[in-house]
């Protein structure tokens, strides 16, 4: 009952593959017309045009300031339609068909699968001193097989929000235990019905794969060109267990995060806690802007006691595609952005980037707290100690939008009939290898 | 020579149909064939930087058809079905007697009103009904009535296309009712027929081509539920991404980069649909004639 009436039987089909058609026509048309003008050597009289897509509020005014000073270089911004793996799987698509826009923000789990499928390009050749900005860890995320595929923009450790007013009223402090957040949890709910300290995110597969991160998790590794997946490993599964408890037990809620009903709940503080990332201040003000004040950020609950270790929840590089006809000037324009003093102060300002680049942290721009979090004067403090501690899995898959795909329908499915965490875990797993097996990926066990 | 020149023109009328039907059904149906008996095969390094398309064979409709989801897919678009066409065209008749009942006022602003929600585009219908569902937003009872369980999502979908599509057959039963001839209703008044005589024993037959017409055209709209199930999808985590079959078809396709596989169950989909019509339009001529019988 989608479609009106009236409209001819055999459209199913065939809309899903007149996109496919168009879009090797356009592929055939592009390579033809492709090698006529690679003007790549800067400082030409011409002027070179790069195309950016990038979901960030405030990244007009980096890109303006930009082209400002780079008359020669002229950068636009497209807003992508959506963020994610919306923006991704359209790359994938539009890369056959050579209509990508030369840079694009893409977060570091989608990265081995935009090398996979060859939609970005090595950058090496036209950065070469870029590595030296980078820890190795931070380095890890954009560098495959010898090659750095982007430039890190930020990292965003995973980090506890908590409604203070609610805490203290009713004798709480942030927990620093995941016993505790549970405990803390059933506190809240029974002092008041209504409220939940959180959420269980079926949702967003990076929000759960950044806690199974800090619990020890490896899901994907790799020996030579072998891949061995753990996505059901132990720790895991502790991680899954941990959750399943607290659903079931009701004192916690099973709303998606950025759902309509999740934000309505934040905003009138029936949702009083949010596990979530470094990011948050630059959300919630459109997610909750009546609670203005009222929050306080902490490092994550541990597994026991001390121990440091956060996962992370997003996290962004810079790339250049491969449609790009001058990936030299792009690649100029992303190590301004990411990796400079000027570039990156203005990410901070603008955007509320926590940025990767290791001379970044010290800045001074990073000595006042984001404007939603002005009650916290050593918010930025906190940030860098807890980046400090940063987990993260060896690689991510280079199918891992298969494996997220799978996460979303397998435990909101759980969630909706009341099935095992487990199972759901085991599925996820499943589903991941089959797919880099039919594709014809090594998968070690 | 002159003899010939009648049989040009009608082959000349149907041509720009005929070329449509080649260029934008026929041709991708043909493309999304080869697709699905071709796989992709990536070698080259631990990434598989590589790729090779090569032959499938049956391959990819095995994967389909031995794949539990996409009989579970069908399974709800069939339930949504169930509930939903039956409503759509009950509801359809019923709006279209009413409004040509003699006694009916103010037919102008009720066909008005009726019509309107098909105005509305499918993924801003399902967002409205969205906030009319969620507890959050609820006025009509949504944190009594949880409309996004096992059970209620399925009315919960249904409703929504149902409430978008009737609007448009009622004014295509309307229409019917409207070319039938006056006199044969005047008789049957003069004999002393009911409004609901007249409805159920006059009128009814006489549109009954009408009603099998969207009938038709609703199933086929069911085996199509597509835009309601993709837009109330991230308000709850009652429906995933292969909740009925053309999300299937989307997921595999877009999301899981398997275009291959997308157009497997895509192609096999077309097959059913086009079964489905026959099928419709066999029991509906059945059912015509023996109306008129």
């Amino acid at each position: 009952m989608a479609r009106r009436p009236g409209r001819p039987a055999p459209r199913t089909a065939a809309a899903a593959a007149a996109t496919l058609t168009a879009a090797t026509l356009a592929l055939a048309g592009c390579s033809s017309s492709g090698s006529s003008s690679s003007a790549s050597s800067s400082g030409s009289h011409q002027v070179v045009h790069l195309t950016i897509t990038d979901w960030d509020n405030g990244m007009q005014t980096v890109v303006g300031t930009w082209n400002k000073a780079h008359p020669g270089i002229q950068v636009q911004l497209i807003k992508p339609s959506g963020t994610g793996y919306t923006l991704y799987n359209k790359l994938i698509t539009d890369n056959r068909a050579g209509t990508n826009p030369d840079i694009s923000e893409i977060e570091y789990q989608a990265l081995p699968e935009m090398v996979a499928n060859k939609v970005i390009v090595p950058l090496d050749r036209y950065l070469p001193g870029l590595a030296a900005k980078y820890s190795s860890a931070a380095l890890d995320q954009v560098r495959f097989q010898g090659a750095i595929y982007g430039v890190p923009q930020n990292i965003c450790p995973m980090v506890f929000f908590y409604r203070q007013d609610v805490f203290s009223k009713l004798g709480l402090k942030a927990p620093a235990t995941w016993d505790q957040y549970a405990a803390d949890a059933a506190a809240i709910h029974k002092a008041n019905p209504k409220q939940y300290l959180g959420n269980f995110d079926a949702a967003d597969p990076e929000w759960f794969a950044g806690l199974a991160q800090q619990a020890g998790a490896n899901w994907w590794t790799t020996s030579g060109d072998k891949w061995t997946v753990a996505i059901n490993d132990a720790a895991t599964q502790k991680v899954a267990a941990y959750w399943q408890g607290l659903v079931n037990k009701g004192v916690i809620s099973p709303e998606p995060s950025f759902s309509t009903q999740w934000n309505t709940d934040m905003n009138k503080g029936t949702m009083v806690g949010w596990v979530s990332a470094q990011w948050a201040p630059n959300q919630l003000p459109t997610i909750a802007p009546s609670t203005a004040g009222k929050w306080q950020a902490a490092a994550l609950p541990a597994w026991t006691a001390g121990d440091q270790a956060v996962g992370t929840w997003g996290g962004e590089a810079e790339v250049v595609t491969a449609n790009s006809k001058h990936p030299a000037e792009a690649a100029q324009f992303v190590q301004w952005m990411n990796s400079t003093t000027q570039g990156l102060n203005l990410l901070i300002k603008n955007v509320d980037a926590f940025p990767a680049a290791t001379f970044a942290q010290a800045l001074p721009a990073l000595s006042s707290p984001p404007a939603f979090m002005s009650d916290q004067p050593d918010y930025y403090a906190l940030m860098k100690t807890i980046a400090q501690n940063v987990r993260g899995f060896q690689i991510w898959g280079p199918n891992a939008s298969v494996t997220f795909s799978s996460y979303s329908d397998a435990f909101a499915s759980a969630l909706q009939n009341h099935t095992s965490f487990a199972q759901a875990l085991n599925k996820v797993q499943t589903t991941t290898v089959n797919d880099m097996q039919k594709s014809g990926f090594q998968v070690a066990g | 020579m002159a003899k010939r020149r009648p049989r040009l023109l009608p082959v000349l009328l149907v041509t720009p149909a005929l070329v449509l039907l080649v260029l934008f059904i026929a041709a991708p149906a043909g493309y999304a064939l080869y697709l699905s008996l071709m796989k992709v095969r990536v070698s080259g390094g631990l990434l598989g930087t590589t790729t090779t398309q090569v032959f499938a064979g049956a391959g990819n409709y095995v994967a389909t058809f031995t794949d539990p989801e996409f009989w579970h897919s069908l399974g709800r678009m069939l339930l949504v079905a169930v509930i939903g066409v039956p409503a759509t065209v009950i509801l359809a008749t019923l709006f279209a007697l009413c409004l040509d009942a003699n006694r009916a006022r103010l037919t102008t602003v009720t066909r008005l009103a009726i019509f309107l929600p098909y105005a509305v585009p499918g993924v801003i219908a399902s967002l409205l009904w969205g906030f009319l569902y969620l507890p959050a937003t609820s006025p009509i009872g949504g944190d009594a009535i949880n409309y996004f369980g096992g059970r209620t999502i399925f009315f919960t979908v249904a409703n929504v296309a149902v409430w978008g599509v009737v609007g448009f057959n009622t004014v295509v039963l309307y229409t019917a009712l409207r070319a039938l001839p006056r006199d044969t209703c005047e008789a049957a008044q003069i004999d002393g027929a009911s409004e609901a005589q007249i409805a159920l024993r006059i009128k009814l037959p006489l549109i009954a081509p009408a009603i099998a017409m969207i009938s038709l055209f609703s199933v086929i709209g069911a085996m199509q539920l597509f835009n309601e199930p993709t837009a109330l999808r991230p308000l709850a985590n009652a429906i995933t991404s292969t909740w009925v079959p053309l999300m299937r078809v989307y997921s595999d396709a877009f999301v899981n980069n398997d275009i291959y596989g997308g157009a497997a169950s895509a192609f096999t989909l077309l097959v059913m649909t086009v079964a489905a019509t026959v099928g419709v339009r066999v029991l509906a001529n059945r059912f015509v004639r023996r109306e008129r019988g």
